[in-house]
C-alpha cells in the first residue's frame, strides 16, 4: 500500500463545522487523485459523554460513602461508564480518505484517532457506476456516496464512516465519474 | 394565467399508497401526478411496505419517501405520538416544502405528521375520504383523534357533501374551512368495449372487497331472487374478502355455479376486463363517502345499480343510475328497472359524458385553490393555536394542549441538537422529457 504524506499540493477545499474536505495530488502530476474528508468533530460531545460518565460515577460514590450501600454498586456504575462511552463515541475517525488512481483502481481509506489505518482496494474494472443515494434511516435522512460494483448485490460505500455534506460528496463523485468513465445523469434511480 | 400562479411545494401524507392499491392509495398518485403537469413540485411520504423502504422516483419525477417504520394493523404505522418528529422535521427542510397535505383519517402516520408540521408553523390541508360513525367505541376514539387534528389545520376537504357534514359533525370544524373536491376517474384507462356483449343474456357485475360494510349480506338475498325472477340474467363477482363464503355458500344452496361466477381477487388493471365484459354494475356498499367504482362503471358504459347511502346519490347524473333503498325488496325492483331501462343505454356516451364531469386536472386545480386559500391563513404563535385546543373536551381539550406543548419543547431541543442548516436542501431535479421513453427502449418487453 502506498504512503501518500508527503509533496502534497491542495487544489480545492472546502469546509463546514463539522468536516473538511480537501482535494489534493502527488507530485503535481495529474494522474492520481486523492480526496479527503477530515473531521473536525467539536470536543462538545466529548465533554458532554464523559461529564454524564462522571456524574454517574460520583453518584455511585456518594451512594457508598454517605448512605453505606455496598460497594458493587461503584463497580456497576464503573462498567456502565465504559459502556456508555464505548456506545456513544466508538472508535473516533481522524479522516476519510479516497485515492483515485486512473485505469489501475480506487482506494478508500479509514484514518482513525488511534493510529490504525483501514484501506479497501476496488479495482477499477469492477466498478459499474458511482451514485450519490439519499438513505432513509427512521429518524433521518442524508446522502451518501457508493459505488455499484460488477457482480455484487450490496454497493460499497465511499465514506464508510463520515456523513460529509452533499457538496463535498459532489466533488468525489464528479471525480469516480472520471476515472470510471461514467456518464453523470442529474438523478438517482432506484433499481 | 398559470404563471402569475404561486407554484407551490406539496407534502403529500398518509399511511396507504403504491405499492396498495385502493381509493386513497390512486387518489393521492393521481392527484400528485396532475399537481406535477401544473408546475408544482410534489413528494409523498409513506411507510416503508416489507423491503420497499428509502427513496423511489415514480412516473414524472414523484418523489416517495418510503419512511421504515413498521405498520402494525390494517397498513398503520405504530403511534407514538413524538416518533415522526425527526424524520419529518428533515424531510420538510430538506425538500423546502409550503404545505403539507395530509390523507384520509384513518391514518396514524398522516396524524401524527400534521401535529408534526402545526408544531413547526407549516401550512396544512386534510383530506377526508370516507364516512365514520359516531357510536361505537372505535369511532368515538378516532373522532377524537380527528377533533385533534382538525382544531388547527389550515383547510380541509371532503370528497362529497354528505362527507363534508360528516366530517363537521364529527371534528368541529367550522363548515368554512371545508372544501368539496370529488374524486374522478382515469377515463382514458376505463373506456366501453368496442363490442358491445350481446343483450340475449344480461350481465350483472359486482367488484368489490366482500366485507360487511360492502353490503355482501344483500347480495346474498338479492342474487337468488333476479336469477328466479330473470332466467336470462347472469352474474360475475369480482373481489374477496371474508364474507366469500357466504356467496358460496348461497350459490350452494340455490344451484347457481353456472348463474353466478366468482372471480377471485381481481387485479386493477384487470378491472376494466371484467367491467366491459357486463351490462349493469350492482353496488350494495352500506356506507360510502363517494364510490369510485360507480364512477369506472359509467365510464365504461355500464348502467349501475346502488344503495342510496352517503354520498353516492351526488355521484352520478338520474339517467346513468338507478337508486335503491338497503333492502333487498328494492333492490330487486331497481334492478328490475335498470334491466327495461337497458335498451336505452348507449355506452359511448356515458364515457363522453363521464369525460367532461370528472376527471383528474380539474380536481388538481380545485385542490390547488385550497392551496392557495391555506397559503392565505395567518401565522399564528403557539398561544395562540393552544386556545383552539382547549374547545375539544373538558378533559381532552387540556390533555390536548400539554401535546402540544411537549411536541413544541422536543421541537425546539431538535434545532438545538440538529440545527436547520445542517440539513441540506435537495436540489430540484428536473426529469429529461423522454427518460421513460429511453429506458423502455434499453429493455426489450417480453
Amino acid at each position: 500500500m502506498l504512503d501518500f504524506s508527503l509533496f502534497r499540493m491542495v487544489i480545492f477545499s472546502i469546509s463546514n463545522a463539522r468536516y473538511t474536505y480537501v482535494h489534493d495530488q502527488k507530485y503535481s502530476s495529474e494522474d492520481v487523485d486523492i480526496h479527503h474528508i477530515v473531521s473536525r468533530s467539536g470536543s462538545a460531545k466529548y465533554v458532554f459523554v464523559y461529564a454524564t460518565a462522571l456524574l454517574v460515577l460520583a453518584c455511585a460514590l456518594y451512594l457508598y460513602v454517605l448512605k453505606e450501600t455496598s460497594i458493587s454498586l461503584v463497580y456497576y456504575s464503573l462498567l456502565f461508564d465504559i459502556f456508555i462511552v464505548k456506545l456513544l463515541l466508538g472508535k473516533p475517525v481522524k479522516k476519510e480518505s479516497v485515492v483515485i488512481m486512473p485505469a489501475f483502481g480506487v482506494q478508500l481509506e479509514t484514518h482513525y484517532v488511534s493510529g490504525k489505518v483501514i484501506r479497501c482496494f476496488v479495482p477499477i474494472d469492477k466498478i459499474l457506476k458511482p451514485v450519490l443515494v439519499e438513505c432513509v434511516t427512521p429518524v433521518t435522512c442524508y446522502w451518501t456516496l457508493s459505488l455499484i460494483i460488477r457482480g455484487e448485490s450490496e454497493m460499497v460505500l465511499v465514506f464508510k464512516k463520515l456523513r460529509p455534506p452533499v457538496k463535498m460528496l459532489v466533488h468525489v463523485w464528479k471525480a469516480l465519474c472520471a476515472a470510471t468513465g461514467s456518464k453523470e445523469e442529474t438523478f438517482t434511480h432506484a433499481e | 394565467m398559470t404563471g402569475d400562479s404561486l407554484k407551490h411545494r406539496i407534502l403529500m401524507v398518509s399511511d396507504f399508497f403504491y405499492p396498495n392499491f385502493g381509493g386513497v392509495e390512486n387518489h393521492i398518485y393521481y392527484l400528485s401526478q396532475c399537481l406535477l403537469k401544473l408546475g408544482h413540485k410534489v413528494v409523498v411520504v409513506t411507510h416503508a411496505y416489507g423491503s420497499r423502504s428509502g427513496v423511489r422516483y415514480m412516473t414524472s419525477g414523484l418523489k416517495v419517501y418510503y419512511v421504515p417504520w413498521k405498520p402494525f394493523v390494517m397498513q398503520n404505522t405504530l403511534p407514538t405520538i413524538y416518533g415522526l418528529l425527526p424524520i419529518i422535521r428533515t424531510i420538510l427542510i430538506r425538500e423546502r416544502i409550503t404545505v403539507v397535505h395530509g390523507h384520509q383519517a384513518f391514518s396514524t402516520f398522516c396524524h401524527e405528521a400534521l401535529m408534526h408540521a402545526r408544531t413547526m408553523g407549516y401550512k396544512v390541508v386534510f383530506t377526508d375520504h370516507s364516512l365514520y360513525g359516531f357510536s361505537d367505541v372505535g369511532s368515538i376514539h378516532m373522532n377524537k383523534v380527528l377533533q385533534f387534528t382538525l382544531a388547527d389545520v389550515s383547510q380541509a376537504i371532503c370528497v362529497s357533501h354528505t362527507s363534508k357534514e360528516n366530517t363537521v359533525l364529527r371534528s368541529g370544524l367550522p363548515p368554512e374551512k371545508v372544501f368539496v373536491v370529488p374524486n374522478a376517474v382515469d377515463t382514458a384507462i376505463f373506456k366501453p368495449a368496442v363490442d358491445r356483449p350481446s343483450r340475449s343474456e344480461i350481465v350483472i357485475v359486482v367488484i368489490s372487497r366482500l366485507v360487511y360494510r360492502k353490503g355482501v349480506d344483500l347480495l346474498v338475498e338479492v342474487i337468488p331472487e333476479v336469477c328466479r325472477l330473470h332466467p336470462n340474467v347472469r352474474f360475475i363477482i369480482g373481489g374477496d374478502g371474508p364474507k366469500r363464503v357466504r356467496l358460496e355458500e348461497m350459490r350452494e344452496k340455490h344451484s347457481l355455479q353456472d348463474r353466478v361466477e366468482m372471480l377471485g381477487a381481481v387485479q386493477h388493471v384487470q378491472v376494466r376486463y371484467v367491467l366491459i365484459s357486463g351490462h349493469i354494475f350492482l353496488n350494495s356498499s352500506l356506507t360510502e363517502a363517494f364510490c369510485i367504482a360507480i364512477l369506472e362503471a359509467a365510464s365504461c358504459g355500464l348502467l349501475t345499480v346502488s344503495t342510496r347511502v352517503g354520498g353516492v346519490p351526488e355521484v352520478l347524473p338520474d339517467e346513468m343510475i338507478v337508486l335503491a333503498e338497503p333492502d333487498p325488496g328494492d333492490m330487486v325492483h331497481a334492478i328490475q328497472k335498470a334491466i327495461a331501462m337497458l335498451p336505452k343505454i348507449d355506452p359511448q356516451a356515458m364515457h363522453n359524458r363521464m369525460r367532461e364531469l370528472y376527471n383528474w386536472h380539474d380536481v388538481a386545480k380545485r385542490t390547488e385553490i385550497v392551496y392557495d386559500r391555506a397559503l392565505k391563513c395567518s401565522n399564528q404563535n403557539l398561544l395562540e393555536r393552544l386556545s383552539r385546543y382547549l374547545f375539544c373536551g373538558a378533559w381532552a381539550g387540556k390533555l390536548f394542549c400539554l401535546v402540544m406543548i411537549v411536541g413544541f419543547l422536543l421541537w425546539q431541543l431538535l434545532e438545538l441538537w440538529q440545527p436547520a442548516d445542517d440539513i441540506e436542501e435537495v436540489p430540484d431535479f428536473s426529469l429529461p422529457r423522454n427518460c421513460d421513453e429511453e429506458m423502455l427502449e434499453k429493455k426489450p418487453l417480453k
